[in-house]
């Protein structure tokens, strides 16, 4: 404790136990260890200095940015948490080279509101959870960004990082690299793709200081597009058809759950379309066509244009936020990964005849918020959120078994999930085979004393 | 040691708001105005405790019987200015402030008060003011007496720090009021509306305050009362019935919504101030988020020649607070200070030369932190430049 409050400052490290067990549980529906020690960093030398004493009094460490996951993140109990938000500087915005250099802790959407008034924006807008969550966090789990149709995940964005290895060592990735000209505009400068390392790593092979991501201009317009569909058939093919083509900045499906208010159908299709004025009047033209095609009939699109411009999911449902989301006691127990788009006509059948089938289901009063489905360049990112009553513990145990059984359903036929933590992590590690080796193996290397985010990836001695 | 087994939980009242929280920090930034901050209290406290989805998981430690009641939990619960813009910005439209109103209550009956609010409580019981100032004195300020007590259809009440600190704020709005065509009485009788006692938790003590306020204002045949102090005003319409558990027997309104009306009706116009004022308003956060009072205010500025609005980053339903609020002063003073220099810079940096709210704790606070800064941004109440330029019809 002592020594942490030389490193950084007593006012920004606790023990008081009512300030530790607010930093235990991300989204997810199980609370994590309690940490002995809350440390708020404020620079990449001070979590150096972290590092180097977790290792010599073999204390684990687990790096909280805004934990906004949703499947249990897995703090520790006993470890020392650091809660990286004070670290929220943006560095530089260099339009010249068009990349946005931010410390870790700095809240993805705030950089974007930074860039949106100089008429620039992130080459990706981030996942529903960008008001709120960290950079650092984002690339360190690769989210499923908004427009992933376009742009594709997080991480591909990434131009360079700042990183500290568990032992303490500093690196720059990519061009940022070289110490005699350590400019960070190029990821793939330099010999392998050390930033990779690191995203989609949870944080288990490094702590992620800081970030620089493409930028681009806002282009000139948006052009927004909703479709209904009698068959799941249809409205996949109609999606598979709309990527060939690159008709969508960001499609998304909808084929379970509440359908959208005042529509009628079986899966739904919607449409945000960013480009200019003539590309996007020919892109409209695309997947209007493509759509009708598969005889999707049209709807006001209204309920999409203000999802796009809110980032709310409630309005893919037509579904004002308030009537949606309050007074609703529920937890979301959430399965999501990537399969293959055409997969969908057999996975969300399956999907549905397993809850159908399935008498726990209904008598723990779950239910089925959404199978909805962000499709990338050329696969279909699928997260089904099932529902239980929070305030219910059987219920709870039941959503935790509903979450395995879909877990299995889906990896075990299709899926792979994009982030994972430690919620997700023992349904799918045990499937990887030598690149979970591989894995291990840099663990081992990076992180002999296994202090850093243990147990999130299933990564450590205690794992093997 | 302190006896964490007394009385039932108060928090079992909101606990479904605790389980409905997502944990999705959406409380804790207001990221579409860039790197910006939402809570006073978790810029000031650092750790998510002082914030609301820690305060909120606290509150669910507690239900659940992982944490109890201690003297740690005091500038936890009570080192908030309940500016409500947690609650305005929160994902699952959980009242969290409702949460940490209950908190207090259970800590109020666990004697875990914070000592300087213990002691501003305890004399407000017999003073009937928060300043513990005799009660004769509370109307001082006014020279004519001929309304008060006096039957009417409307009443002014005037509130602790317009009576006491701040007079010559009492003084600008009875002078509106009183050059308007309203027929309205001042209550000799007039006592603190009850919020601090809310504030500390202490709701008993409230519920007296409150009860006598209605009687005499009934007494009185009042129909409408009339605030210029938000807290007061939402005193009266969110808590009184809450607490007394019966309709108000008046209407509410505040005196930006009168004086908004008078200007829409053509009843008021203004000359103007100074020409090619720039002016910036701050959204005191009761009148704002907690009573939904935007457009009064704004309809005033607008209407006065000459003058010019530039909106601070933060306003509306995102203005940050001043840091005055929930009588965090008394034990907190780092709290406040931080908050109103924050915000004053804010100010600042719009390029005005007058800072206008609608609320005494604001002004004060304002006038406060522009003297320690010795700028020379100008800090008025509304209503104060109102009287300055007003030419009745
Ligand atoms: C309403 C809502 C909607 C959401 N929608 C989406 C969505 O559409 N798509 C999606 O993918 N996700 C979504 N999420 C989940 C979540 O917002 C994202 O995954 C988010 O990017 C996580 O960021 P964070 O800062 O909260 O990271 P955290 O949850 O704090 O961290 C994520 C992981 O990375 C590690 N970590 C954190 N910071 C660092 C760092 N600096 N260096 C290395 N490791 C680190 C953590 O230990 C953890 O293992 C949503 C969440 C919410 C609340
Ligand atoms: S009411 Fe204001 S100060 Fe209190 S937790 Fe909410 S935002 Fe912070
Ligand atoms: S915004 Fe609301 S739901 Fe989200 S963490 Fe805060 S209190 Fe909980």
């Amino acid at each position: 404790m002592e020594r942490l409050q030389e490193i950084c400052g007593p006012e920004h490290v606790t023990n008081v136990y009512a300030d530790r067990i607010c930093y235990r549980r991300d989204c997810g529906p199980t609370p994590g260890g309690i940490p002995d020690i809350v440390v708020r960093p404020q620079s990449t030398a001070e979590i150096t200095q972290i590092f180097r004493l977790a290792n010599e009094v073999r204390k684990p460490v687990f790096l909280w940015g805004r934990a906004t996951t949703f499947v249990d993140h897995g703090v520790q109990e006993g470890c020392i948490l650091l809660a990286l938000d004070l670290m929220n500087r943006i560095l530089k915005i260099d339009l010249e080279n068009q990349v946005v250099t931010t410390e870790a802790g700095a809240i993805w959407h705030a950089v974007d509101s930074e860039l949106n008034k100089l008429g620039w924006e992130i080459a990706v807008p981030g996942g529903g959870g960008m008001f709120s969550c960290t950079i650092g966090g984002t690339v360190a789990y690769n989210a499923v960004p908004h427009g992933i149709t376009e742009y594709g995940v997080t991480g591909r964005h990434v131009v360079a990082l700042e990183a500290v290895l568990p032992d303490g060592t500093v690196v720059r990735t990519g061009s940022a690299a070289n110490r005699d000209a350590p400019l960070p505009i190029e990821r793939g400068a330099n010999g392998p793709d050390l930033a990779g390392l690191f995203i989609g790593a949870c944080g288990t092979l490094g702590a992620i200081t800081e970030v620089t991501l493409r930028i681009n201009r806002i282009p000139e317009t948006e052009r927004f597009l909703f479709y209904a569909f009698d068959t799941v058939d249809q409205c996949v093919d109609a999606a598979a058809a709309v990527q060939r083509q690159n008709g969508a900045t960001f499609l998304i499906g909808l084929f379970g759950g509440p359908p959208p208010a005042n529509v009628s159908g079986k899966a739904f299709l919607h449409m945000i379309i960013r480009d200019g004025q003539t590309r996007a009047a020919e892109r409209v033209r695309t997947c209007q066509s493509v759509c009708e095609s598969y005889f999707g009939r049209p709807q006001d699109p209204e309920g999409t244009k203000r999802y796009w411009l809110g980032h709310m999911y409630s309005w893919l449902r037509n579904t004002p936020p308030n009537a949606y989301y309050g007074s609703r006691p529920y937890y979301c127990p959430e399965v999501a990964g990537f399969l293959p788009t055409l997969a969908l006509k057999q996975a969300i059948p399956a999907l549905h005849e397993y809850v159908r089938t399935n008498a726990e289901f209904a008598r723990a009063g779950m239910r089925v918020k959404g199978m909805d489905v962000y499709f990338s360049p050329n696969a279909a990112f699928l997260w089904v959120d099932t529902l239980y009553p929070e305030m219910s513990p059987e219920a709870k145990q039941v959503g935790l078994r509903v979450r395995a059984e879909i877990a299995e359903l889906l990896f075990g036929r299709w899926m792979s999930p994009g982030g994972i933590v430690s919620g997700i992590a023992p349904y799918i590690m045990p499937r990887l085979g030598s690149a979970y080796d591989l894995m291990k193996t840099l663990k081992r290397a990076l992180d002999p004393n296994n202090i850093l985010n243990p147990g999130v990836l299933l990564l450590g001695k205690d794992q093997e | 040691m302190t006896d964490t087994k007394a009385p039932e939980l108060q928090l079992q009242a909101v606990a479904q708001s605790t389980y409905e929280c997502l944990r999705c920090a959406f409380c804790y930034d207001l990221s579409w105005l860039g790197s910006t901050n939402l809570c006073p209290s978790y810029t000031w406290g650092s750790f998510e405790s002082y914030g609301g989805r820690g305060r909120v998981a606290l509150a669910r430690a507690l239900l659940e019987g992982e944490l109890e009641y201690d003297e740690s939990l005091i500038p936890r619960i009570f080192a908030c200015t309940e500016c409500r813009a947690c609650a305005e910005h929160c994902f699952k439209y959980i009242d969290t402030v409702k949460v940490y109103d209950r908190m207090r209550q259970d800590m109020a009956v666990r004697g875990l008060i914070p000592p300087e609010l213990k002691i501003a409580v305890d004399q407000l019981v017999a003073s009937h003011n928060l300043y513990g100032k005799p009660h004769e004195k509370r109307l001082s300020w006014l020279k004519d007496r001929s309304r008060v007590d006096q039957p009417a259809p409307v009443a002014f009440f005037v509130g602790c720090t317009p009576s006491y600190v701040r007079r010559s704020l009492a003084e600008d709005f009875y002078s509106v009021l009183d050059s308007s065509d309203l027929d309205f009485t001042v209550l000799s009788d007039e006592w603190c509306c009850g919020h601090p006692f809310l504030a500390a938790g202490q709701t008993e003590r409230a519920a007296e305050v409150m009860s006598h306020n209605v009687e005499a204002l009934q007494d009185l045949g009042v129909e409408q009362l009339i605030f210029e102090c938000p807290g007061c005003m939402r005193t009266f319409r969110e808590d009184i019935p809450a607490v007394l558990g019966e309709p108000l027997p008046f209407e509410v309104l505040h005196i930006t919504e009168a004086i908004a009306e008078f200007v829409e009706e053509g009843r008021l116009q203004f000359s103007i101030y100074q020409p090619g004022t720039v002016v910036t308003y701050h959204d005191p956060c009761t009148l704002g988020r907690g009573l939904g009072i935007y457009d009064a205010p704004r309809a005033i500025i607008a209407a006065m020649p000459g003058m010019r609005l530039q909106e601070m980053p933060r306003h509306g339903r995102d203005a940050y607070c001043c840091g005055a609020g929930s009588f965090v002063r008394y034990d907190y003073a780092s709290l406040t200070d931080q908050t109103g220099v924050e915000r004053f810079w804010e100010a600042a940096a719009t390029g005005a030369q007058l800072l206008l709210t609608s609320c005494p704790a604001c002004v004060t606070q304002f006038q406060n932190v522009r003297a320690a800064l010795d700028s020379p941004l100008q800090v008025m109440d509304l209503i104060s430049l109102v009287k300055q330029v007003a030419r009745w019809k």
